[in-house]
C-alpha cells in the first residue's frame, strides 16, 4: 500500500480489505477485546494480513467515534450481533451541554490512547502511525445523538457549528500528539464517517457545517508534515464529491491521498475528480463479501480492478467500507486471488 | 375554507413549520371540522409529499425530522377531537432493529412514514431479539413484521426471525431493510418484501397488504 502511495514500481495491484473485526474473528479473539485492547487489535490485523498476503496498514478506528472522546460512554462489542463499539451515553443531551463541554486532552480522550497503542506497534515495524481527522458531522452526531444533531442543524444550527468548532480544536490536538510522538513523516491520517452520507444530509448541509473545518484540519495535518491521508467518505456521498475536491484544491493537492468511497460512487467519477493526483481505493460492495460466493467476489473484484487500474495516480483494490466481520475467509482471499490474476503488472 | 385549512396543514408539515401547524390545527377545531379528516387530508398528505421528496433526493433527514415535529404538534391538538374510530381498523406493523444493532434512524423514518400512511406501528426499538419479535407479532396479531439492520453482523438474525414469526402467524408479511441488505439477500432470507429506504418501505407495505 505504501508502495503505491509513494509511486514505486509494483508487481500487482495492492489489496487492502479494510479488515477490522474480521481479523479478530479469524484469530479467535473476542470482537470486544479487539476494540478494547490496542495490542490485540494490532496483532490480529498483522496476522490476518500475513495469512492472506494482503497489503494493509493496521490501524484503530470505529464508526461511533466522537461520543466517548468528549466524555460520553461506549460499549464494546461482546454480544451477538455487535459489529463494533457503540454509543451508550451521549455527552451532549441538552443545548447548554454544548457550551459546557471542553475540548478533551487526546492523551486521555476515549479511544485516542487506543489509536496511539496501535500506532506504536505499527511504528515499531516501520508502518505508518494512523490517527483520525475530519468526519466532523459523524463526530458531532455521535456526541449529540444523530437525530438530535440533525434536528438542531435546522432548529439550532449555531449549536452544531459551535460544537464542530470544538471538534476541530480537538482534532488539532490529536494531530499534535501523533506528530510529536512519531514525527509527521511517520504518520498517516484517516478520515471517514457515515453520517455525512447524502442518504442522511444534503450536500448543502455538508458544505455549511463541515467543509471549512475539513479544509482547516487537512491543511493543519499536511503543514505538520503528514504525507498521506486515507479518505473514506462512507456510504452514498456522490453529492458531496465536489466539496471533497474543493478540500483537496484548497490544500493545493499537497500530500498523497487515497480515496475509498462507498460502492455508490463509480470509480470513473472518482478518477475524473481526483485521478490526476490521488490514489483510488476501489469500492467493491462490502456486504457481498458475506453473502456471495468466492466466484462472484472474484468477478466483482475483476470488474473493480479493470476500472481502477486506469487511474493514472494509482489504484488499490478495496471494499467500499469495512470488511464484514463474518465474511468467509475464502472471500477475503478472493481479493488477493483477483489481484494476482487480473491485476498483475508483469 | 375547509380545503384551505387542510392544505395549510399539509404545507406546514412539508415545511416543518410548527407554528403554522399549530395555527391550522386550531383552525380545524374552531371551525368545527372533522379532526380525523384533518389528520388524513392535512398531516398525512403532507408527510406523503415529504416521503416523495426524500425518495427523489429533494429532502433529507434533518428536514424530515422537522416535518415530523410539525406533524406531531398538529396531531396533539387534533387527537382529543377525533369523534369515532375509523370504520376500518389500521393494519398493524411490528417494527424493530435486529439484535445487536443500535442504529435506528432508518427504522424511525419507516415508523414515521408508515404511521403517516395510516398503519399502526408497534415500535420495538433497537437491539430486538427474535423472541421479542415473535411474542409481539403473536400478542398483537400483527399484519406485518418489519426488520431493519445497518450491520452485516446483525442482519444475520433476520432469517431465523422470519422463520419463527411465520411459525406463529403463517400469513404474516415480513419485510426487511437497511444498508447491508439487498433484494437478493432479502429473498434468500425468505422475506416477503425488501425496501431500500423508508419511502419505499411504505409503498411495499401498502402493496403487500393489498396482496393479502
Amino acid at each position: 500500500m505504501f508502495a503505491v502511495m509513494t509511486g514505486q514500481k509494483l508487481d500487482r495491484v495492492p489489496v487492502s480489505p479494510f479488515a477490522m473485526g474480521y481479523t479478530a474473528q479469524i484469530c479467535g479473539i473476542p470482537l470486544g477485546d479487539f476494540y478494547a485492547d490496542g495490542k490485540k487489535c494490532f496483532k490480529c490485523q498483522l496476522l490476518a494480513s500475513d495469512l492472506h498476503g494482503y497489503d494493509s496498514t493496521p490501524m484503530y478506528a470505529y464508526a461511533s467515534i466522537g461520543a466517548w472522546e468528549f466524555g460520553g460512554e461506549i460499549g464494546f462489542p461482546y454480544e451477538p450481533g455487535h459489529g463494533a463499539p457503540y454509543v451508550k451515553k451521549h455527552p451532549i443531551e441538552k443545548p447548554e451541554d454544548v457550551d459546557k463541554i471542553e475540548v478533551p486532552d487526546p492523551k486521555t480522550a476515549g479511544s485516542i490512547p487506543l489509536f496511539m497503542e496501535v500506532s506504536k506497534q505499527a511504528n515499531a515495524l516501520g508502518m505508518p502511525a494512523v490517527f483520525m481527522i475530519g468526519a466532523f458531522i459523524t463526530h458531532c452526531g455521535n456526541a449529540m445523538e444523530t437525530s438530535r444533531m440533525l434536528l438542531w442543524m435546522i432548529r439550532k444550527p449555531e449549536l452544531v457549528h459551535k460544537f464542530i468548532g470544538k471538534i476541530e480544536g480537538y482534532e488539532k490536538l490529536v494531530t499534535d500528539w501523533f506528530v510529536d510522538t512519531f514525527g509527521g513523516d511517520k504518520c498517516m491520517a484517516f478520515a471517514g464517517g457515515a453520517i455525512e452520507s447524502n442518504k442522511v444530509i444534503s450536500p448543502k448541509q455538508f458544505e455549511s457545517f463541515s467543509v471549512s473545518h475539513e479544509i482547516n484540519i487537512h491543511r493543519y495535518a499536511l503543514d505538520k508534515g503528514v504525507p498521506s491521508v486515507m479518505m473514506h467518505p462512507c456510504a452514498d456521498q456522490n453529492k458531496n464529491l465536489p466539496f471533497y475536491k474543493q478540500i483537496r484544491e484548497a490544500c493545493g493537492w499537497k500530500g498523497k491521498y487515497v480515496w475509498n468511497f462507498g460502492p455508490e460512487t463509480s470509480i470513473e467519477k472518482q478518477i475524473e475528480n481526483f485521478g490526476a493526483h490521488d490514489v483510488i481505493g476501489g469500492n467493491v460492495d462490502p456486504p457481498s463479501f458475506q453473502t456471495k460466493s468466492f466466484e462472484e467476489i472474484v468477478m466483482l473484484c475483476k470488474d473493480n480492478i479493470e476500472r481502477g487500474i486506469k487511474n493514472p495516480s494509482g489504484y488499490i483494490l478495496m471494499p467500499g467500507c469495512e470488511m464484514p466481520p463474518l465474511a468467509p475467509p475464502i472471500n477475503v482471499h478472493a481479493m488477493v486471488y483477483a489481484a494476482r490474476k487480473f491485476g498483475s503488472f508483469e | 375554507m375547509k380545503q384551505e385549512i387542510f392544505d395549510g396543514l399539509a404545507e406546514a408539515v412539508v415545511s416543518g413549520d410548527t407554528e403554522k401547524a399549530e395555527k391550522f390545527a386550531k383552525e380545524v377545531i374552531s371551525n368545527g371540522l372533522d379532526a380525523y379528516e384533518a389528520i388524513m387530508d392535512g398531516c398525512s398528505k403532507g408527510m406523503g409529499i415529504v416521503s416523495q421528496r426524500y425518495e427523489a433526493g429533494e429532502m433529507y433527514v434533518p428536514e424530515i425530522l422537522c416535518s415530523a415535529e410539525a406533524m406531531n404538534v398538529a396531531i396533539e391538538i387534533l387527537k382529543p377531537h377525533i369523534k369515532a374510530d375509523p370504520a376500518v381498523s389500521p393494519k398493524k406493523v411490528v417494527l424493530g432493529v435486529t439484535k445487536g444493532d443500535v442504529h435506528e434512524i432508518g427504522k424511525n423514518l419507516v415508523k414515521l412514514l408508515m404511521e403517516a400512511a395510516g398503519f399502526k406501528v408497534i415500535d420495538l426499538g433497537r437491539d430486538v431479539s427474535t423472541e421479542t419479535f415473535v411474542e409481539t407479532v403473536k400478542r398483537e396479531d400483527a399484519d406485518i413484521c418489519a426488520m431493519s439492520a445497518l450491520m452485516t453482523t446483525s442482519m444475520i438474525f433476520m432469517p431465523e426471525t422470519i422463520k419463527q414469526v411465520k411459525k406463529v402467524k403463517p400469513d404474516i408479511i415480513t419485510m426487511v431493510g437497511g444498508g447491508p441488505l439487498s433484494p437478493d439477500v432479502a429473498e434468500n432470507y425468505g422475506a416477503d418484501g425488501y425496501a431500500k429506504d423508508a419511502a419505499t418501505a411504505v409503498k411495499i407495505a401498502k402493496k403487500l397488504v393489498g396482496d393479502i
